[in-house]
């Protein structure tokens, strides 16, 4: 009728952005990108899953994408467990805290650590002050530097997301198993968790999908000694400017993400946080 | 909008019909939800739409108002064709399940939004909000949100809202469901009040049927789209057509006949009788034995298991007061029996 | 809340640390007095401040980011709340299908997407930069304006908008009297998260950026690879100040936590 149609009107704008300036666009990445045939990007996609150098760069994105999971669990679900659980004022202004970083500039989050691990940095101040090295350890441009920055970075998407999901598990639940003869962890462990375990999916596959494709953080902390697939996409295109090298490793780049998060949907029920 | 043409007059009751339903079907999908429906709604009076949920009592009501389309056949508000009417048009006033009062307007802009849309000036819109919010005694919460209200105020704002517009009918979809008990019941009378003062068409839809008796002049049983049974309710209430009905209206006790008829009994009308030479002339006696026994304070229900007329097994229900409650235990043997007059015949469903 | 589960909260306090510490030390470094990052800063002055409001390249790239933000959060909005209204209102077939079509943005790469603009639009079709920017900016914001607008078109009663017309309200009338005032706390939120994410964004923007369009983020990684002084610092620290402003406002308005954690409290 006519309402079906206005609102079929409705759509048109929004749809026409997305074609452009999305749908369209990536696109061509797979199949027409300048100067290089589809035939090139294949071609390049599948060196780079024989050459050592490629490998080593999947290989470096993909571990510290899963230990920076790891360590965003680990700490995220035990202080998204104490705000929800917790029947303090001050719960409300921890989780505040928690989530404000995810308002603040990720640049300037991670610029955070270079004053913080720089050799004129407070570590290496300290160390040395303490008389534990002689000369300021090498701390920044490491893997270390690389997985501290993400973690910090994803850690409050972690935290919101289980949130979510332990605080739509009720209170009475825990109680139940109290009074039932559970212990405290033995109650964690044995209602808390597993019925929050969608929401640990969700932090997990969000997690995941933003450590293997930040930038600025391998940019900044990782330098030209640790190369991630996302510092590698950038100067392909912009640096040494090789099409068919930049569009295989958005290809990898994409597949990966998608994977994940497909695996994750499959996992844990459909639902994403941000 | 509203037509002052003369209002055609229902062909069974006499009365003029404010609305019609004729041959109407509702479907979605492979559901039916209002199989090819007839049904006048007189006039000034109450008229309740009562069943059990899915039986299309809602989906009559969103179709009367507009904001359905039936599939098939007509609806007549006011004699005139209405079928293909958006809501807007039809000048109908319709009182939510959820109130659906607007949260950024005080309860005055709420009660006055329908009066602004009609180009009431400003001096007489006021002065027709605050009768309609007097009359549901609410004036002095004129400059609240809806927020800040109780269930039961809010309940009364959306009343107010939808008689303030003089609507032709007045449609409440289960208003009352989501009040607590006691509010219940004083609404019912409250809204009735509101009903003879106003002289409105109204029709309510609800699956209580203390409700529905309680407020309608005619009350009108539905199942799975279809009507089952019209009528004013002390008749329907004293004569169900059939066992759906009986059903629904609190009737627990079937049995039947030799010769292949459904009596349809109620439990307050089912006496008990501790020997045979008790049996009362001119009614039913039926031999049972106590199966269950639950004390409910002002009565006590007595589960039994008897063989009705035709041989069967029957399971009945009776309700005894005045009876001390230690009086009948499980596995006493006892006449159950109704008078004559209380045996309900029922047609088919 | 911490005395009885010993190892729930050292791990919280680390989890903490690691979050909030290097943002204290980057406020510390900005007020240092010396020339270099060294721990700990030596002095007090406000020099790098008045250095970083003086460097015109900063001034530049902050007012680029300012119009970037502010066109791109205006124009999804513009476009993604009627988008959602007939997602939520329209009782469209394939209503799945839309809504995960708008939300698709959210689930490519940034960085990929960035790339796919300036190899299409930019190298292939010669394109300004800005317009570009602008076009991809939508894109990635149209997902958080369906979603937030959509969140709270789909919390809000739909029989508001039915009793509005039952009282005589033509579709349009219902829309500007009762949808959109509803619907403000959402619209609202989806706007600063979306200004928010414009404003900070780098990955989209990275490949986007010429010489005379840069938007401020983008800048600060530049500077930092050329030179290495408290400046940055001193930038970090305005952008810390304008970010608690805003998350003031979102916690005065709508609620911090509702808008930034979409968490209902």
């Amino acid at each position: 009728m006519t309402r079906r149609s206005t609102f079929v009107l409705l759509l048109v704008p929004g749809l026409l952005f997305l074609l452009l300036g999305f749908i369209l666009p990536a696109l061509g990445v797979l199949f027409a990108a300048p100067g290089a045939t589809t035939e090139d990007i294949f071609s390049r996609l599948v060196q780079m899953f024989t050459d050592p150098y490629d490998l080593r760069i999947i290989g470096r994105t993909v571990g510290l994408g899963l230990v920076v999971t790891a360590l965003c669990l680990v700490l995220g679900f035990p202080i998204a467990y104490l705000l929800a659980r917790s029947e303090s004022r001050w719960a409300g202004v921890l989780l505040a805290l928690a989530i404000f970083p995810l308002l603040l500039s990720n640049v300037v989050r991670t610029f955070g650590w270079l004053v913080v691990l720089g050799s004129n940095g407070a570590i290496g101040q300290l160390s040395m002050a303490l008389g534990l090295t002689d000369s300021p350890p090498q701390l920044l441009y490491t893997s270390f530097a690389i997985i501290m920055g993400l973690t910090q970075l994803f850690l409050p998407l972690a935290i919101v997301a289980c949130y979510s999901a332990i605080s739509q598990v009720e209170a009475g639940l825990d109680d139940a198993a109290r009074g039932l003869g559970a212990g405290r962890t033995r109650t964690f462990w044995d209602v808390v968790v597993p019925l929050s375990l969608p929401g640990v999916v969700v932090a997990a596959t969000l997690v995941f999908a933003g450590s293997v494709t930040a930038y600025t953080t391998p940019y900044l902390l990782g330098g030209s000694r640790q190369r991630m697939l996302a510092t590698e996409l950038y100067s392909y295109s912009s640096v040494t400017i090789d099409w068919a090298a930049a569009s295989a490793t958005a290809i990898v780049m994409t597949v990966l993400v998608v994977l994940v998060s497909g695996l994750a949907a499959r996992l844990g029920r459909k639902g994403a946080t941000t | 909008m509203t037509t002052t043409s003369p209002a055609p007059f229902a062909a069974e009751t006499g009365s003029p019909a404010a609305a019609e339903f004729r041959e109407v079907t509702q479907r979605f999908g492979d559901f039916t939800a209002v199989d090819r429906m007839d049904l006048t709604i007189g006039a000034g009076q109450f008229t309740t739409l009562l069943g059990p949920s899915g039986c299309g009592k809602t989906t009559s009501l969103r179709m009367l108002a507009g904001y359905t389309r039936p599939t098939e056949g007509r609806i007549l508000i006011n004699g005139q064709d209405a079928t293909t009417l958006p809501p807007e048009k039809r000048g109908l006033g319709m009182v939510f399940q959820s109130y659906a009062l607007f949260p950024h307007m005080t309860v005055a802009e709420n009660v006055g939004y329908g009066l602004k849309l009609r180009k009431v000036g400003r001096v007489d819109r006021e002065a027709q909000v605050t009768e309609a919010l007097e009359m549901v005694g609410l004036a002095h919460l004129a400059r609240r949100k809806p927020r800040s209200l109780s269930g039961g105020q809010q309940q009364r704002v959306a009343l107010a809202r939808a008689i303030a517009i003089r609507p032709t009918v007045l449609l409440l979809d289960e208003p009352l469901s989501n009040l607590d008990a006691r509010l219940r019941v004083q609404m019912r009378s409250e809204i009735r009040r509101i009903q003879s003062e106003t002289g409105l068409s109204v029709v309510l839809v609800t699956h209580d049927q203390d409700e529905a008796l309680e407020m309608s002049d005619d009350m009108v049983v539905m199942k799975s789209g279809q009507i089952m049974q019209q009528g004013h309710p002390a008749d329907v209430f004293s004569a169900p057509a059939n066992r759906f009905v009986a059903d629904f209206l609190g009737y627990e006790n079937f049995l039947t006949t030799s010769q292949g008829i459904t009596l349809a009994i109620r439990p307050e009308h089912l006496q008990v009788q501790d020997t045979e030479t008790d049996a009362v002339d001119e009614a039913l006696n039926l031999r049972a034995t106590v199966t269950d026994v639950a004390y409910r304070g002002v009565d006590t229900l007595l589960m039994l298991r008897a063989r009705d007329p035709s041989g069967e097994e029957v399971d009945l229900l009776a309700e005894t007061r005045g009876e001390d409650p230690g009086r009948y235990t499980p596995g006493d043997n006892l006449t159950a029996s109704a008078p004559r007059h209380r045996l309900v015949q029922l047609g088919d469903d | 809340m911490t005395s009885r589960k010993p190892i729930a909260a050292s791990l919280a306090v680390l989890g903490y640390m690691i979050m909030i510490v290097p943002i204290l030390f980057v406020v510390a470094a900005a007020f240092t007095s010396g020339s270099s990052l060294r721990f700990p800063p030596e002095g007090f002055s406000l020099q790098w401040f008045e250095a970083a409001a003086g460097h015109t390249p900063f001034r530049a790239a902050l007012l680029t980011s300012l119009q970037l933000a502010l066109l791109s959060t205006g124009l999804a909005l513009a476009v993604g709340v009627p988008a959602t209204l007939a997602i939520h209102r329209g009782k469209l077939p394939g209503k799945g299908f839309i809504e995960g079509l708008f939300l698709s943005p959210l689930i490519i790469p940034e960085l990929v997407v960035g790339l796919a603009l300036f190899q299409q639009l930019i190298v292939t079709y010669r394109i300004d930069n800005f317009p570009v920017l602008l076009l991809g900016h939508t894109a990635l914001l149209l997902p958080y304006a369906v979603r937030v607008t959509g969140a709270a078109l789909a919390g809000s009663d739909e029989s508001l908008e039915e009793a509005a017309r039952g009282l005589g309200a033509s579709p349009m009338r219902t829309f500007f009297s009762v949808t959109l005032p509803v619907l403000r706390p959402g619209i609202f939120s989806a706007g600063l998260l979306g200004f928010i994410t414009s404003f900070n964004n780098v990955p989209l923007s990275l490949l986007l950026q010429a010489r005379d369009t840069r938007t401020l983020p983008i800048s600060m990684l530049d500077y930092v690879q050329q030179s290495y002084d408290p400046m940055i610092a001193a930038v970090s620290t305005l952008i810390l100040a304008g970010t608690v402003v805003i998350a003031i406002i979102a916690e005065r308005t709508v609620g911090f936590t509702r808008i930034f954690g979409g968490i209902n409290r």
